[in-house]
């Protein structure tokens, strides 16, 4: 065999050997890096989904890169993905607190709005006529948001024991939103919260 | 929704509320907010623990009008 061959033999075995190498720690911190994210995958897809798209996003490159067969990228795109991992998690933890925290806040208030809501328009119902600057029409209006306001209550409430947070905050601000209008239509002042 | 009755936070507190004026009286009140003076018995029976009279209020007396 001549020192030449020699040589090229040398070469490809070390060059499979370097390829070696650096392709079991990109596929170990690929892994890593996919049962991480399982762990929080299906809470930060609700509370966090464009945070988890970017984490997403990153696995995906590290994945492609591997397949590509550039393990050195590899390693370095999936690396520091377990701690965005966590990052996400922290990230669930504190957007349902603010969220908990704000259904608290309009589990307290807002039944006492819409039952003051619906005092006035009971009152209003009896009336013969109706207040300087409420007319028929605005009125009826009212009744009919109300009506409205007292079903997506519900429904706010029946996510909340659900366990879905996220769409009983949204039914339960909607809500907020629609009293605070009824209440302006009405003439009546509007809680501070509300406004 | 009464099974939500708790003590409110003030800044959630929706009760409306008039403060008396000269010439105020429970029907012009009624009136203001209602369209209808007849309906003053609402207001009257909404603030019985410090209206004893339908007629006798006094300007800067805060009333709750349901």
């Amino acid at each position: 065999m001549s020192n030449k061959l020699m040589i090229a033999i040398l070469a490809l075995v070390c060059a499979f050997g370097l390829a070696a190498c650096s392709k079991a720690p990109a596929e170990t911190a690929i892994k890593a890096a996919d049962a991480a994210l399982e762990g929080v995958r299906a809470d930060a897809s609700v509370y966090v989904p464009d945070q988890l798209q970017t984490v997403e996003d990153s696995l995906a490159a590290a994945k492609q890169s591997f397949e590509a067969g550039d393990y050195k990228q590899a390693l370095a795109g999936a690396k520091d993905l377990p701690g965005k991992a966590d990052e996400l998690a922290a990230a669930v933890t504190a957007k349902k607190e603010e969220l908990t925290k704000s259904w608290e806040e309009m589990q307290g208030g807002l039944p006492n709005m819409v039952e003051a809501i619906q005092s006035r328009v009971d009152i209003l119902s009896k009336s013969r006529r109706l207040p300087a600057g409420l007319d028929k029409a605005t009125f009826e209006n009212a009744k009919a948001s109300l009506d409205t306001a007292k079903q997506t209550w519900s429904e706010a409430t029946a996510a909340f024991s659900g366990g879905n947070l996220m769409e009983a905050v949204n039914k339960a601000t909607a809500v907020k939103e629609k009293a605070a209008e009824i209440m302006a239509a009405l003439g009546m002042q509007v809680p501070q919260a509300a406004l | 929704m009464s099974e939500d009755k708790k003590q409110v936070p003030p800044s959630w507190d929706a009760t409306q509320v008039h403060e008396v004026v000269k010439g105020d009286t429970l029907s012009k009140i009624a009136e203001k907010y209602y369209g209808d003076p007849g309906l003053y018995p609402q207001i009257f029976e909404a603030n019985r623990d410090i209206l004893d009279d339908p007629n006798l209020i006094r300007i800067g007396q805060k009333l709750r009008i349901p």
